[in-house]
């Protein structure tokens, strides 16, 4: 990369459905909190990129209403209108180019105003699959889920076993929407049933949430802070449209994560990442990706699941945070996935702080069967 | 640290007007294609694809998540929406990819089908911007009833009221509207894209047209389009091989003062200078600044202006320091804007002439590409354009894009 | 501090209808269900076949024309499901269906897209990932989407 770029401030708020308060009253509790972080001023922001859907609020052009809320009043500033993740790579992207040295990424969605699963309707084509008006992102992640059990012979119980690690973890983060008391397979094969074999508990909840971090130029980020978390590499890339993609592999998270890692350098990934931030909105969802990952071979995402190896206490720790099935503020998700991967290597993530966190990788997604992926390595200062 | 430097290596559109021969998918990989064509590139030689539109205009959501095979996935895609700017953010979008260093050629491409919203023109899209813009009213304690009867106004209200600030601050009068486009209805017709085009039109034609809101006239006023334009960006080894003259991008800014109208500025009363447009002013500053342009009065030969109205033309000329705040109709009776001018403004015809909202404001950069690459066909500039300026205008009125683009890369 | 009130707005009086425009290609392939016909586009170059038919192959980029459009037999195989227990509204509520919807992944004979249709006149225990199926038509087909009721087993 032309330069060296650090993460060097974040905050997020406390995910939950529906809570009393404003889009712009969220924003502003990030950007403030971010800045707080970094122990920085308004001032110093050269750039702000704002993250957030006309769809999901439910008026256009919504994302100009949150520009004084994001501290961007006369200061260069653009929006993206996928996942939060993108929003990084956008802004990385400003800095790159010697524009600008340090810029802010603010990602929102109220979740409660209008269902994510109905707007994942209307990405549908609008000539065929949505006349028809079968297909949401929950029957579609259905299919998926029934071609992946058949073809490697996967079971109900295995796939429940990734919510049960994700919500056992969200109960110590205290910024997790689901907080569920004691988990078990049980609870989740128990839970209602909405496209078979796609269950309640299967499926991330719909947050209200807001995230927000800081990116600076390598001098200023030694300027910033002590403890800078640097991105190593980033990759993204979209698969065709669902009537002509392979459903059985998450093909351009892989193509994603083979460019972060040559970008920064990462050979051996089951060994080299110390931790993974990843947007699993279904279950099954998040085996797909330790294969898509390089973390096991295909068809193999049951192994680490039942063996533990992805747990908090296992050799490569996938969600410590609980991840998206803990919760979803759907645009926001994958810049809290980045935030919480900086927070581990930095030793900022209290109960669910993993030992020893050197790199890590993070990742978000956007459209059905994630259709859209994008990766980020970060690493510490050693 | 050493700049990378980007130019434009192609351009591509379609014809714009209501299109309904083709779905959505199709009329932007028309766009899409004809730009790889232009810069000769195949789809495999494009790294990444930036696109935008309004997306509450066409009804799809993330319409690239469809449409996308159609012109180039699977592929890195970004997508970056700003309300009626959204073009020149895709179009700023673009130059950074290539200028992060991250991509080498990216294509970028915006687009909006306002046809297939039900009600006419781009009521439907508009309505949903009205009910956002007036939102805050409700906690200002206006009723939904009188909220809802306000969005009829919509954009034609705002911008009435906005050539009414402007037209005071400046003394032009509602004669010059008529002069201005008049002259780019002319101008649009020797641009075979364009959606209007009057070939003959004079100011006395429009002054014909009735009033839909004082100083506005229905002659006057933007059409609802349908349309895609895309261009692809290269990093300066390839832009060489691949354009004779590539249209090197000396500069991007883009700032915003939404509160001048929302917020602490006027406290929700509206009580405010429209026609002040201040964000405009720092981004022409900016991008002038990094562009390494110090007179802009001298060096820049011609501009494409954000104008679905026609004193937008004038005030945001003045807002680019093409001319004294005030003074943009002395220029335009003595003749200096119109297309053999010495300061041309919009020889495509501009947006009063073609609006797909998503794509407009990168058709301002395309089109200013293509001056300097001496591709404008029958609405080329006569003169030798050396940099131009592209300008992009919309959010709540108060964001503004611009790109400064040369012959010569920025040194 | 006083307490603050919410006052929950649901839905505007304001309707955002669409129609949007099928294209060449699409108009042809709806318009074929009158004579109860499938057809579908097939790259001249690589041979991918599509289904809905489109303009141009994502595969090797080559324009598809009329003249490369095939007739589909109408048969095909079950490459995956699920049963939908659950439909949106359309505003965003999932309410639970009296009757669950199986939902088939069809790639037709010939062709290398996968459609997503509806299955009928089929136990759930017997829907196997593999088996063969094939469209069954309104008895009176007007070309239009809702010509084709669902597909089912084929012997």
């Amino acid at each position: 990369m032309q330069r060296k770029i650090a993460i060097v401030g974040y905050a997020q708020t406390h995910h939950e459905a529906d809570p009393p308060n404003t889009r712009e009253g969220m924003v502003f509790e990030v950007a403030k909190g971010a800045l707080d972080k970094a122990g920085i001023t308004r001032e110093a922001i050269d750039t702000v990129i704002n993250v957030s859907s006309d769809y999901q609020d439910g008026r256009t052009i919504s994302n100009l209403f949150l520009v004084m809320a994001e501290g961007a009043y006369l200061k260069d500033e653009s929006k993206v209108e996928m996942d939060g993740a993108f929003g990084v790579l956008y802004a990385m992207m400003r800095i790159l180019s010697g524009t600008h040295d340090t810029a802010m990424v603010v990602g929102v969605t109220q979740g409660s105003i209008f269902s994510p699963h109905q707007i994942s309707f209307y990405t549908l084509d609008p000539t065929f699959d949505r006349q028809i008006g079968l297909l949401n992102d929950v029957a579609a992640a259905a299919i998926q889920a029934r071609m992946y059990k058949n073809k490697y012979d996967v079971s109900d119980e295995q796939i429940a076993m990734v919510s049960v690690k994700n919500l056992v973890n969200a109960t110590s983060n205290p910024y997790a929407h689901r907080r569920i008391p004691k988990p078990t397979v049980k609870k989740v094969l128990n839970s209602k049933l909405y496209c078979d074999p796609i269950r309640e508990l299967n499926i991330s909840p719909i947050s209200d949430g807001a995230c927000a971090l800081i990116l600076a130029s390598e001098e200023k980020a030694k300027e910033i802070t002590d403890a800078p978390v640097w991105v190593k590499g980033v990759g993204n890339c979209q698969d065709s449209y669902l009537r002509d993609r392979n459903l059985l592999k998450l093909e351009s998270l892989e193509t994603a994560a083979k460019k972060a890692y040559k970008m920064a350098g990462v050979k051996d990934p089951p060994t080299e990442l110390d931790v993974a931030e990843v947007t699993e909105r279904f279950s099954h969802e998040e085996l797909m990706i330790y294969e898509a990952l390089g973390l096991c071979r295909e068809g193999k995402g049951k192994i680490l699941i039942e063996t533990g190896v992805t747990e908090r206490k296992g050799q490569t720790p996938v969600n410590p945070s609980g991840g998206a099935l803990g919760a979803d503020p759907v645009l926001a998700t994958g810049l809290v996935r980045i935030v919480e991967a900086a927070k581990q290597i930095r030793g900022e993530a209290g109960k669910y702080q993993i030992q020893g966190v050197r790199q890590a990788l993070a990742h978000g997604q956007t459209g059905l069967c994630a259709q859209s992926n994008i990766v980020f390595i970060l690493g510490g200062e050693r | 640290m050493m700049r990378r430097n980007v130019a434009i290596i192609g351009c591509g559109q379609t014809k714009h007007g209501r299109l309904r021969n083709v779905n959505t998918a199709e009329m932007i990989s028309e766009a899409a294609w004809n730009a790889m064509e232009d810069a000769k590139v195949t789809p495999d030689e494009v790294e990444a694809i930036v696109v935008g539109n309004m997306q509450g205009f066409g009804g799809i959501y993330d319409t690239e998540l469809w449409a996308g095979e159609l012109f180039g996935a699977p592929k890195p895609f970004l997508r970056i929406t700003t309300g009626g700017t959204t073009g020149g953010s895709v179009a700023h979008g673009g130059y950074y990819s290539v200028a992060s260093g991250l991509h080498d050629v990216v294509l970028a491409v915006a687009w909006e089908k306002h046809s297939d919203s039900k009600e006419r023109g781009a009521t439907t899209g508009l309505a949903h911007v009205a009910m956002a813009n007036m939102f805050h009213d409700l906690q200002q304690g206006a009723s939904l009833k009188w909220l809802v009867s306000l969005v009829t106004g919509a954009a034609i209200g705002v911008s009435a009221f906005q050539a009414s600030c402007y037209m005071y601050r400046s003394g032009c009068k509602v004669e010059h509207l008529d002069m201005v486009a008049a002259k780019d209805r002319r101008n649009a017709a020797k641009n075979e894209y364009a959606h209007l085009r009057w070939p003959n039109c004079t100011p006395e034609d429009i002054a014909k047209t009735e009033w839909v809101s004082y100083p506005l006239r229905f002659g006057h006023v933007c059409p609802a389009s349908d349309g895609a334009s895309a261009v692809v960006f290269a990093e300066e080894k390839i832009a060489k091989k691949k354009a004779e003259r590539p249209a090197w991008i000396k500069s991007v800014a883009a700032y915003a003062d939404e509160p001048n109208w929302l917020g602490e500025n006027s406290q929700g009363t509206a009580i405010t200078d429209l026609s002040e447009q201040l964000e405009c002013i720092i981004s022409a500053k900016e991008a002038y600044r990094r562009a390494g342009i110090k007179d802009p009065r001298k060096e820049i030969d011609m501009a494409e202006i954000y104008q679905p109205f026609p004193h937008q033309e004038l005030m945001f000329s003045e807002r680019l320091d093409l001319f004294d705040d005030g003074k943009a109709w002395i220029a335009l009776e003595e003749g200096q804007t119109e297309i053999d001018g010495s300061m041309p403004l919009d020889p495509s015809g501009g947006v009063i002439s073609t609006n797909a909202i998503g794509s407009s404001a990168m058709q301002r950069v395309l089109e200013c590409a293509l001056q300097i690459m001496g591709k404008a066909g029958k609405h080329q500039v006569p003169k030798d354009v050396k940099n131009a300026v592209a300008h992009g205008w919309g959010g709540s009125v108060n964001f503004t894009t611009v790109a400064v683009l040369g012959d010569s890369p920025r040194r | 501090m006083e307490k603050r009130e919410v006052i929950k707005v649901t839905g505007l009086p304001i309707v955002a209808g669409f129609r949007w425009s099928v294209g060449k290609m699409m108009e042809k392939f709806i318009k074929s269900f009158a004579d109860k016909k499938i057809i579908a586009a097939k790259c001249p170059k690589c041979g991918y076949t599509y289904v809905p038919p489109r303009s141009r192959c994502g595969k090797c980029y080559t324009k598809i024309e009329e003249k490369n459009l095939v007739e589909l037999s109408g048969k095909g195989t079950l490459t995956g499901y699920t049963t939908a227990y659950v439909e949106l509204d359309g505003k965003g509520i999932f309410l639970d269906l009296d009757n669950p919807k199986v939902i088939g992944a069809i790639k037709l004979d010939d062709s290398d897209s996968t459609i997503f249709m509806p299955l009928g006149e089929i136990d759930q225990k017997n829907v196997k990932e593999g088996i063969k199926v094939k469209v069954v038509w309104k008895e009176e087909t007007k070309g239009e989407i809702a010509d084709i009721l669902y597909f089912k087993p084929a012997r």
